[in-house]
C-alpha cells in the first residue's frame, strides 16, 4: 500500500489555499465590477472619467484585501462565498450611496473601514464560535441595555418619529442594529441547553402533548422584547425582525410547530393592540393597500419608488442617469428602488441573488457544523439577513406594509454596516470551524481505516 | 441533530420563497408594468430628467419663439422660458417640476424631449448624441396678438382657424397666465405660483377657448337652420308667423324675442334678425331627433380631436330629455336650456359651414424638425365630420352673409370682403348674458373661421353679440386675412 500524505495540516492547507484562491477570484470580480460601476456613474453624470478613480479602486481593493488576508490567516477554511458576496453587496451599495450623496459616501467609506476592523477583530478574538456560549448572559444584558439606550434621556435621540438613535458626543448610532447579534447568541445558547426539554411533551391538552409551562417563559420574554421595541421605539421593522429571529430559532431548535404557532398567535395579538394604539401603523397599512390615492402624502415614497423602478425596466436607466434622489431616505431604506431605477431588474436581481448566495453559504456552514450552538447561531444569523432583506425589499415592492429598515450591506448606515460585518465574521468563523472539524473527522476515519 | 439540519434547510427554503416572491413582484413592476409606470404623466422622473436635458423650442408659423430652453446655472442645467409671457400660456402649457406638463408641452413631449441617437462608433459612445425636435405651430403671432389686444380687460375667448385645413391661427382666452411662473427650478416658488393661480376666482389657468363650455345662445341657430336644410327642407321656406312671444305649452315662461321685437318669415329672414319665436317653433317642428342628429354631426357630445390635451366636449341633450318637454325643445333650438358649447366647438361649426359642410380636424401642430433640420413630423389635414351637404352649406352661407349685410352682425362687416356670421347673446344665470359671434370669410372661398365670446361682466352694460363680439371678430378676421396674404 502506497502511503499518501494525508496529514491534517496538508489537506487543510490545500483546501484552505483552494478556498482562498476562489475567494480572491470572487472579490477580484466584485472589485472590477464595482470600479466599472463607479466609472460609469461618473460618466453618467458628467461624461468624464472620475478624477479619483484610482484612489477609489485602491480603497475598495485595499479593504477587501485586508478582509481576505485576515481570513487567510485566521479562518483559512471558511466558505469563500461569504466574503465574495459581501464584497459585491457592500461595494455596490457604496457606489450607489456615492452616486446619491457624496457627503454620505465619505462617511460610508469610513464605516466600511470600521466594519473591516470590526470583522478582523471578531475573527481574531473569537477563536471558536462556541466559546460565545459562555458569555450568553453578558450578551443578553448587553442586548437589553442597547435596546433601552435610545430611551435614556440625554443620549437618546428621535429621528423621523422613531426613537432608535443614541448620540454620544459627535457619534450617533442605532444600538438596535447590534442587538440582533447579541440576541441571536443568547437565544442560540439558551435553546441549545433547553431544546430537549422544550421539545418534549409532558402534559396533555386534548390531542396535543404540551411541554412544561415554564418553558414558555422565554418565548413570552422574546415576545416582550419584540413588542417593547414596537411600542416604545415605534420601530416595526426591528420588532418584526427580532420576532422572526426568535420564532425561527425556536422552531429550528425544537422542531415543534407549537412554538411558532403560539408565537404567531401572540404576534397577531400584539400587532392588533398596536394597530389600535398607533395611528402611524394604520396609516402604513392604508398606504400599503393603496399608495396611489395618497401619492402626494403618505404614499409619496412608495409611489415614487414604483415610478423609479418601473422607469428602470429590465436594464435600468444607467447608473448616474436616473433621478432617484427625490425619494425620501433613498440612501438608506429605499436604496433598492434607486438600484432598480439605474440598474434595472438586473441590478435588483443581482442584489437578491448575492444575498441568497450569502444565506446559502451561511446555511452550509450551519449544516456542516456538528456543534448545535453554532448550527443554531448560523441559522439564526442568516435568517436575520434573509428576513431583513425581505422586510425592506418586500416593503418597497408592496408585498408587505412598508417598514423602514436597512438593506444589509447595501444601504447607507454605519451601525448596520458594522453590525453586519461582525455578523459575517461570526459566520466565517463557524464555517472555518466546521470545515476544520470535518477534516479532523475524515482524518480520524482514514487513519482508523489504515490501522485496522 | 440531523433534524436540525433539515430545519436549517427549511429556513433556507423559506428565505428562497420570500426572495422569489420579491423577484416575481419586481418583474411585475420592472417588466410588466414598466412602460405604464415610466410613462405615467404623474411620474416626475421624466420631467426632472428633462430639466437636465435640452428641449426643443416651440415657434409660431411666422417664426416667433414662444417656448425654448436656455442653459442654466441653477439646480438643473437648462431652464425652460416662454419669451411671450402669458400670450400663449393656454397653448404651450408648461413644464413644471412639481405639476408635470400641460398643453403643447404635454402633447408634443415626445418630439420636444431629448432623444439619444444610436452610437455608430465606439468614440461616440460617450459623446453628446442628443437630438431634440423643434415644433412649429399653426398659430400666427399676428392674429394671436390682435386677439389678445381685442380681449384686453375683458373675460372671453377667441378661436380662429382655417376651415380648409383645421389649422388653428389664434386661440386666446382672457384671463391667462404666464407659464414662466410654473417653470421655475425652485419647487417652493412653483407651488406658491400654482396656489396663487388656483386661488384666483377668475381661474386664469383655465383655457376657456377649448376647456370651458358656455350656453351658445343664438349662434346655435345655425345648427337648427342646418337641421332644417338637411332633414326638413320643407321648413326652410315655411313662413313662420310674426310674433313677439312664442306661447309654449305647460309652462309660464314663454319664449320672447330679444327686446320684445316682433319677427317671423322664412328661415333666411329668421336668421338675419335672430328670431327666437321663429327658431323656437322650428325646433318644435323639427322634433328632438333631428336636432340631436344635426348637433352631433357638428361635433356636439364628442371630444373635438384637437392635438392639445383635455379638450372639453360640447353638449346637446339626448332625445329622451325632450320627452313631453316641448318648452325644452324650443329653448334648445335657440341654444339655451342645457345646450353647452366651447368656443372651439362654435368655431368648428362656422368652419364646417364654410368648408362645404366638412369639418376638418382642428390642430395646432404644423411640423416638427430635429436639430439637424430633418423633418420629424408634418401635419396632414384630415376631415373630422361631414355636417352638411355642399349645396345646403352654400345656402346657409348666404343666410349668414345676410346677417352681416343687414342683420344683427353688421359690426362684423369688412369693406371689400364678404363676411358670413351669426351673433348670439346667451342668457346666463341672473340677468347677465354672454356675447357671441361666429363668422367666416371670404364667403366665396373661406380661409378663416372665427368664434368669439365675451363673458358678461360689470361695466359692459347691455351686452349683445352684435355690439361686443362682432367688432372683436372683425379685427381678428382682418388680422388673419392679412396674415394669410403675407406669409
Amino acid at each position: 500500500m502506497t502511503t499518501v500524505d494525508t496529514s491534517a495540516e496538508t489537506v487543510g492547507q490545500r483546501l484552505g489555499r483552494d478556498r482562498r484562491r476562489t475567494e480572491l477570484g470572487l472579490i477580484a470580480f466584485a472589485a472590477v465590477l464595482i470600479a466599472a460601476l463607479y466609472a460609469l456613474a461618473s460618466l453618467g453624470f458628467s461624461a468624464d472619467l472620475p478624477a479619483n478613480l484610482v484612489p477609489f479602486v485602491a480603497f475598495v481593493v485595499g479593504l477587501t484585501v485586508v478582509l481576505h488576508l485576515s481570513i487567510r490567516r485566521l479562518a483559512p477554511l471558511a466558505d469563500p462565498v461569504l466574503l465574495g458576496t459581501v464584497t459585491m453587496l457592500t461595494g455596490l451599495g457604496y457606489v450607489m450611496v456615492l452616486r446619491l450623496n457624496e457627503e454620505l459616501a465619505a462617511q460610508q467609506a469610513t464605516w466600511c473601514a470600521v466594519g473591516t476592523v470590526a470583522f478582523v477583530g471578531t475573527l481574531y478574538f473569537v477563536k471558536r464560535a462556541r466559546d460565545l456560549q459562555r458569555y450568553r448572559y453578558i450578551f443578553a444584558v448587553t442586548g437589553l441595555v442597547l435596546l433601552v439606550m435610545p430611551m435614556v434621556p440625554g443620549i437618546g435621540t428621535t429621528i423621523n418619529g422613531a426613537r432608535l438613535w443614541v448620540r454620544i458626543g459627535p457619534v450617533s448610532f442605532q444600538p438596535g442594529e447590534f442587538v440582533k447579534i447579541t440576541l441571536a447568541i443568547f437565544v442560540a445558547s439558551y435553546l441549545v441547553e433547553k431544546r430537549e426539554l422544550m421539545s418534549m411533551g409532558t402534559r396533555r391538552l386534548g390531542p396535543v402533548l404540551l411541554p412544561d409551562l415554564k418553558h414558555f417563559g422565554p418565548v413570552v420574554l422574546m415576545w416582550g422584547v419584540s413588542f417593547a421595541t414596537l411600542f416604545v421605539q415605534r420601530d416595526l421593522g426591528s420588532s418584526a425582525l427580532f420576532f422572526a429571529l426568535f420564532v425561527s430559532m425556536l422552531w429550528v431548535a425544537t422542531g415543534r410547530a407549537l412554538y411558532p404557532s403560539l408565537a404567531g398567535f401572540l404576534f397577531v395579538g400584539g400587532v392588533l393592540i398596536a394597530w389600535r394604539q398607533f395611528e402611524y401603523l394604520r396609516n402604513r397599512v392604508d398606504v400599503w393597500i393603496d399608495p396611489w390615492s395618497v401619492a402626494q402624502g403618505g404614499g409619496f415614497q412608495l409611489v415614487q419608488a414604483w415610478y423609479d423602478m418601473g422607469s428602470g425596466g429590465l436594464t435600468g436607466q444607467g447608473i448616474g442617469r436616473g433621478t432617484p434622489t427625490r425619494i425620501p431616505f433613498v440612501e438608506t431604506d429605499f436604496i433598492f428602488a434607486a438600484i432598480g431605477e439605474e440598474l434595472g431588474l438586473f441590478g435588483t436581481t443581482l442584489i437578491l441573488v448575492a444575498m441568497l448566495l450569502l444565506v446559502g453559504a451561511g446555511l452550509r456552514a450551519a449544516i456542516r457544523s456538528r456543534n448545535p450552538f453554532e448550527k443554531l447561531l448560523a441559522t439564526g444569523l442568516v435568517t436575520v439577513l434573509g428576513v431583513q432583506t425581505f422586510i425592506i425589499t418586500g416593503g418597497i415592492t408592496r408585498l408587505l406594509p412598508l417598514t423602514g429598515i436597512t438593506l444589509p450591506f447595501v444601504s447607507y448606515g454605519g451601525s448596520s454596516l458594522v453590525t453586519n460585518f461582525i455578523l459575517i465574521a461570526i459566520l466565517v468563523r463557524i464555517s472555518h470551524d466546521a470545515e476544520e472539524e470535518a477534516l479532523r473527522r475524515d482524518l480520524r476515519v482514514s487513519s482508523d481505516g489504515s490501522t485496522v | 441533530m440531523n433534524n436540525m439540519n433539515g430545519r436549517s434547510r427549511a429556513m433556507g427554503a423559506m428565505v428562497l420563497a420570500m426572495f422569489i416572491a420579491v423577484f416575481v413582484q419586481l418583474n411585475v413592476i420592472q417588466v410588466a408594468r414598466s412602460d405604464e409606470l415610466a410613462n405615467d404623466p404623474r411620474n416626475p422622473r421624466q420631467i426632472e430628467a428633462s430639466f437636465n436635458e435640452p428641449r426643443g423650442s416651440i415657434v409660431t408659423i411666422d417664426g416667433v419663439v414662444i417656448a425654448n430652453s436656455v442653459p442654466s446655472e441653477g439646480r438643473y442645467t437648462t431652464q425652460r422660458v416662454y419669451p411671450q409671457g402669458s400670450l400663449y400660456g393656454h397653448i404651450t402649457g408648461y413644464v413644471s417640476i412639481v405639476y408635470g406638463t400641460a398643453g403643447a408641452e404635454q402633447s408634443f413631449n415626445d418630439l420636444l424631449s431629448a432623444q439619444t441617437t444610436s452610437a455608430d462608433t465606439l468614440g461616440s459612445l460617450f459623446a453628446d448624441r442628443t437630438l431634440v425636435g423643434d415644433v412649429t405651430l399653426t398659430i400666427d403671432s399676428r392674429v394671436q396678438q390682435v386677439a389678445a389686444e381685442q380681449l384686453a380687460g375683458r373675460r372671453g375667448s377667441v378661436v380662429a382657424l382655417n376651415p380648409q385645413t383645421g389649422a388653428i391661427l389664434a386661440m386666446y382666452s382672457n384671463p391667462t397666465f404666464d407659464p414662466n411662473t410654473l417653470g421655475s427650478q425652485d419647487q417652493t416658488a412653483v407651488r406658491a405660483a400654482w396656489a396663487a393661480l388656483n386661488d384666483d376666482p377668475l381661474n386664469p389657468l383655465l383655457a376657456r377657448s377649448f376647456r370651458e363650455v358656455y350656453s351658445p345662445g343664438s349662434t346655435f341657430k345655425v345648427v337648427t337652420a342646418a337641421a332644417a336644410y338637411e332633414q326638413r327642407p320643407d321648413l326652410v321656406d315655411k313662413a313662420y308667423p310674426q310674433l313677439s312671444v312664442l306661447d309654449l305649452p305647460n309652462t309660464s315662461s314663454d319664449l320672447p324675442n330679444f327686446g320684445g321685437s316682433t319677427c317671423g318669415g322664412s328661415l333666411t329672414e329668421l336668421l338675419r334678425v335672430s328670431c327666437n319665436t321663429g327658431f323656437g317653433q322650428m325646433g318644435i317642428d323639427l322634433g328632438p331627433q333631428a336636432l340631436v342628429t344635426q348637433s352631433e354631426l357638428f361635433g356636439f357630445n364628442s371630444e373635438p380631436p384637437i392635438d392639445l390635451p383635455s379638450a372639453a366636449s360640447s353638449a346637446f341633450s339626448p332625445v329622451s330629455a325632450f320627452d313631453q318637454d316641448i318648452p325644452a325643445l324650443a329653448q334648445s333650438a335657440i341654444g339655451q336650456r342645457d345646450v353647452r358649447a366651447t368656443p372651439l366647438q362654435m368655431a368648428l361649426i362656422a368652419a364646417g359651414i364654410a368648408n362645404n359642410g366638412v369639418i376638418m380636424k382642428p390642430h395646432v401642430l404644423a411640423e416638427a424638425c430635429d436639430t439637424t433640420g430633418a423633418l420629424l413630423r408634418q401635419y396632414a389635414p384630415s376631415a373630422w365630420r361631414t355636417a352638411m351637404s355642399t349645396a345646403n352649406s352654400g345656402a346657409l352661407t348666404n343666410d349668414m352673409i345676410g346677417v352681416v349685410v343687414r342683420g344683427t352682425a353688421t359690426r362684423a362687416a369688412i369693406p371689400g370682403v364678404t363676411v358670413a356670421a351669426k351673433t348670439g347673446t346667451a342668457q346666463t344665470f341672473g340677468n347677465s348674458a354672454n356675447a357671441w359671434l361666429i363668422s367666416f370669410a371670404p364667403a366665396e372661398n373661406p380661409t378663416v373661421a372665427i368664434a368669439v365670446i365675451i363673458e358678461d361682466q360689470e361695466g359692459l352694460g347691455d351686452i349683445t353679440g352684435g355690439r361686443y363680439a362682432a367688432p372683436v371678430a372683425k379685427a381678428v378676421m382682418e388680422a388673419a386675412l392679412s396674415a394669410q396674404s403675407i406669409p
